[in-house]
């Protein structure tokens, strides 16, 4: 069965290493070489790559990014790799506090190096934004990857730049470290009422739902036709087959709609690509226009009544109105 | 001929080579496999549960805990040491201040009764040692000579000051030594200011968070949450009540990072998750959460005030081996009293037994007493 | 307008796993089969039950607003007892027919496939999907002995019960699995986006320039970032990538409760005691 579905691949077929096709500049580096392993499941060939200015800027960018974190997470242990090591989940690189506000003279070891790291992540993230449209043109291919990845930058420019600058403070932005990111994302939540009321939140997350049902669809069914050629997209697009007429009539008889071989990919693009792009509208105009997203939901009426089940608390006790004297609890657990 | 039908793509399929060699048992015996571990396993190696519902059903405020672990922190409350009833107190009986030398706090209490909690007392802090913890080997009672006594007497003041004036938090069971002692002489749960990071001038700041930190269940959470909330009087509340309008602009992220932490901990403490007192869709909102919040919000304060009015300031009074890293004297927090029960004890009566801890002396005797 | 210009030589008999040709026939685009007229029948029952339940109400409050319906589960004091209908019997009778629908669905999905003489990994991959809602509103349960722990029906209500029962374990985003789902869910969105985005610039190239090959796409992606799976590739490491997806999804909220009771973040405490680190650093106080 394995091999009729077409899980891996059973026989890997070794021909000459391929330079690429033509482009109009040429600096492609490094010899290719094939892996085993991975040929399993796509091509085995790796590389070359294409070191043009841009790529090249945006590797080392990312790489001087990456430095200035792992060597402050190093610091942070007392330079102990052992340590780092164990902790690695725990340690972070952390944005300067509330106290210094926008201002980009932060002493080096209290958001310092987070300014700095910061600036070569932005400086990486354009690089790479560029290198897609630089690659795309001297192959004379469209546009359609960079201006995937720059829905992807808008979203992290967002978090990084955009919001913070409208809070008007550094200490928005989300530190660079495993747990500690997660820690931001859930006090991010807390602190603007609940981020599941926000309505930019839910289509964001209805997009990435979507993309993951999308993907699963389209895979499935491309493996799934696959025995007659349904992977090559591109000659199935231009000049119809088999493959592409049954991946089309499984759809239509299973739920009365299709899409056809090159217009799955525009669904699949625009899920994938609205995903960071409803969701940083979202982060930006959370804290900046909207403060607390339940009670926004309240005003505008979705966020539903439950039946109260113990007797209201109506007041917190620091409200100079809240009754005095010994209150006796019913506790949830009593009930 | 006439039943001859036209074949679909199935039954030619069928008929290709691959459903020759296909191996149907190796598959058949994966699903069976695959099978077992996820449907067999989880209901075979899963956790016996015991689950309190506290809000309305369906919104998932539900307690859930490990029975075992329950029934432990339950089995705790039975190795509470049964108390004396107080003796009845006949008109002219000899009071504890004149009949000793040097009782300062309990000296309006009758010499059969303080006979009596000193006794209770010694088992609820010092069983091993007994009166020799408080007042040395030589017998000499009215000597203020050990620290622990003069600390015992600091900790009856608060006692009475808790039963007293916090009721909205520790009533109707109230709290006696025992609460925190549990038959210790120092209670299991207290903490010590952190100390300040070192040689760290250059690089590797890490605001106090950002390392594995047990006083948030290990989360990268700050550590530093007991000085701030339990000690300091930092703002707790971090959620605008408005939908517009920052009402707290100086509270942000970081700000909300240290309050989470702290209700980590109270969370954690009290063997209980955030939805026993927030209906968590939305946090701030009073009228939303159980009424338990409001209890938790005098624990907050009382805490506070036990350790700025008490546990801190004996801190010129403990030898060295009993303050922490800093020099700071032990202090308290929810887990000293509440230690994995959202009642401390199961809600057992710790008080009534002993009106001598339910409040201070009457003013008139205090007044004696400091003459 | 119901048949595609292609349609009829695809339109054969045959492949059906239950029922023969007893409905092996097409109503407008859509294949019926056993197992559509189970799906229908499912569905109907179970889209009637939620407006019944919605026009009912619960406890005195009745809304049409389609973002504050919500039909609640029992109360944990049913256990896995049925419950009256008005007291979460509406919620446990529309899950049974919700699960017996998408069932059929998927084995609908299988008729197709094989009438069509294409593999089977559509029905298999949603599957995992089912299995991931059953997860939720039965396995879980099931575990922890209440019905009750389900997830209520509702757009808004079912969000309030995400937040709770996340919070449940004081800080979810610590839960293993609950990161490796969601570090699934991110990379399909973007290897989505990279795959539409390939095959879109390949057959719209450049204003004048001729469609592109798999050649061309093969040489972008290794000029872009080093390596490029492939044609076929990509359709196994996105299945892969969704299908995982939802699977550990299953897995972080099936261990939520019935295997972990504690707080996520605790969990983590296995890693930090390893016995190999050679010194309990005092951070971990």
């Amino acid at each position: 069965m394995a091999d009729y579905q077409n899980i891996f691949t059973a026989v890997q077929v070794r021909g000459p290493l391929e330079m690429g096709a033509p482009a109009t500049d040429d600096s492609r580096v490094g010899t290719p070489f094939f892996n085993y392993w991975v040929g399993k499941i796509g091509n085995a060939q790796f590389g070359p790559l294409n070191l043009a200015p841009a790529g090249a800027v945006a590797l080392v960018s990312f790489t001087l990014w990456a430095n200035i974190i792992g060597f402050n997470m190093l610091a942070s242990v007392g330079w102990n790799p052992v340590e780092m090591l164990r902790q690695l989940f725990w340690l972070a690189l952390e944005p300067p506090g509330p106290e210094y506000g926008l201002s980009l003279l932060v002493p080096l070891n209290q958001g310092g190096w987070y300014l700095i790291a910061s600036a070569f992540f932005l400086l990486g993230l354009v690089s790479f934004a560029v290198h897609a449209f630089q690659r795309a043109k001297a192959m004379g291919m469209g546009y359609h990857i960079g201006y995937a990845v720059c829905a992807g930058f808008w979203l992290i420019l967002v978090l990084g730049l955009f919001r913070p600058i409208a809070m008007g403070t550094w200490s928005e932005n989300v530190p660079y470290g495993i747990f500690p990111h997660l820690d931001w994302t859930t006090a991010f939540s807390l602190k603007y009422g609940n981020l599941f009321y926000n309505p930019f939140h839910a289509l964001s997350i209805a997009f990435l739902y979507g993309s993951a049902v999308l993907f699963a669809m389209h895979g499935a069914t491309i493996l799934a036709c696959s025995r007659l050629g349904a992977e090559r997209e591109i000659d199935q697009i231009t000049d119809r087959g088999t493959a592409s007429e049954r991946a089309a009539l499984f759809w239509r008889w299973t739920m009365g709609f299709n899409a056809s071989m090159e217009s799955i990919h525009r669904w699949a693009w625009w899920f994938a690509v609205l995903t960071p792009i409803t969701g940083g509208i979202g982060i930006l105009l959370t804290g900046t226009v909207v403060d607390n997203w339940y009670l926004w939901a309240v005003e505008h009426g979705f966020a539903a009544d439950y039946p109260q089940v113990y007797d209201p608390v109506a007041l917190s006790p620091a409200d100079p109105s809240y009754g005095a004297g010994v209150r006796v609890m019913t506790n949830p657990g009593d009930m | 001929m006439a039943d001859e039908k036209p074949e679909g793509y199935w039954e030619r399929a069928s008929r290709e080579p691959w459903n020759e060699w296909f191996p149907t048992k190796a598959v058949v015996i994966l699903g069976v496999i695959f099978a077992l571990i996820f449907v067999y396993g989880p209901l075979g190696g899963a956790t016996d549960t015991e689950t309190a519902q506290a809000g309305y059903r369906g919104t998932g405020m539900a307690t859930i805990q490990n029975a075992e672990v329950y029934a432990a922190a339950l089995a705790t409350v039975d190795l509470y040491p049964e108390d004396e009833a107080p003796y009845e107190v006949e008109e002219g009986a000899d009071i504890a201040g004149e009949y000793y030398e040097n009782v300062q706090v309990l000296g309006h209490v009758s010499v059969d009764n303080f006979n009596r909690l000193m006794n209770a007392i010694t088992q609820w802090v010092s069983p091993e040692q007994g009166c020799a913890y408080c007042h040395g080997e030589d017998g000499n009672f009215a000597s203020d000579d050990y620290y622990p006594k003069v600390v015992a007497r600091r900790m009856i003041q608060m006692t009475q000051n808790v039963n007293a004036n916090w009721g909205d938090h520790v009533a109707p069971a109230g709290v006696n030594c025992y609460t925190c002692h549990r038959g210790l002489n120092v209670p299991e749960y207290i903490w010590f200011n952190e100390p300040a990071d070192e040689g760290r001038e250059l690089l590797g700041w890490d605001n106090n968070q950002n390392h594995p930190n047990s006083r948030v269940q290990s989360a990268s959470l700050p550590s530093n949450v007991f000085e701030k909330f339990l000690l300091e009087d930092n703002a707790i509340t971090v959620i605008s009540q408005n939908v517009r309008e920052q009402m707290y602009p100086e509270r942000g992220i970081k700000s909300t990072e240290w309050t989470f932490g702290l209700m980590v901990h109270m969370s954690a403490s009290l063997g209980v998750n955030c939805a026993y007192c927030h209906n968590t869709r939305s946090m701030g909102q009073w009228d939303q959460g159980p009424p338990a919040r409001t209890t938790a919000w005098y624990g907050i304060r009382m805490a506070r005030e036990l350790n700025n009015e008490y546990l801190a300031p004996l801190q010129p009074v403990y030898p060295e081996h009993r303050l922490g890293v800093t020099g700071d004297a032990p202090k308290a927090n929810c887990s000293t009293c509440h230690q994995g029960l959202y009642k401390p004890l199961a809600g057992k009566d710790m008080i009534s037994n002993w009106p001598e801890l339910a409040a201070p002396a009457p003013a008139a005797q205090q007044q004696a007493m400091a003459n | 307008m119901a048949l595609l210009s292609f349609e009829r030589k695809y339109r054969v008999r045959g492949g059906t796993l239950v029922g023969g040709d007893l409905f092996d026939f097409w109503i407008g685009p859509l294949y019926v089969g056993f197992f559509g007229v189970v799906t229908v029948f499912f569905s109907v029952i179970g889209t009637a039950l939620i407006f019944y339940a919605a026009a009912l109400g619960h406890d005195g409050i009745q809304t049409w607003n389609p973002w504050l319906i919500n039909i609640a589960p029992p109360d944990l004091s049913y256990g896995l007892a049925f419950a009256p209908l008005k007291e979460g019997g509406f919620w446990q009778l529309i899950t049974f027919c919700a699960v017996m629908a998408f069932s059929s669905w998927a084995l609908r999905q299988v008729e197709i496939s094989r009438k069509l003489g294409m593999g089977l990994h559509v029905p298999a991959a949603f599957s995992i999907a089912i299995l991931a809602y059953v997860t939720l509103v039965v396995i879980r349960p099931l575990l922890l002995g209440a019905w009750g722990h389900g997830f209520p029906y509702g757009i808004f209500s079912h969000l309030d019960w995400v937040s709770n029962v996340g919070y449940q374990y004081l800080h979810f985003h610590y839960n293993p699995a609950h990161m490796i789902a969601v570090s699934f869910f991110f990379v399909n969105a973007i290897f989505l986006a990279f795959h539409g985005a390939l095959v879109l610039s390949s057959v719209n190239p450049q204003e004048g320039e001729e469609v592109r090959q798999p050649e061309h796409e093969d040489s972008f992606f290794r000029d872009f970032i080093g390596y490029s799976v492939g044609t076929l590739g990509i359709h196994r490491v996105g299945t892969l990538l969704a299908v995982n997806a939802a699977f550990w999804s299953a897995v972080c909220i099936v261990i939520s409760g019935p295997i972990w009771t504690e707080s996520w973040p605790e969990w983590w405490n296995w890693w930090l005691d390893l016995p190999v680190w050679p010194v309990n650093w005092a951070v971990n106080q």
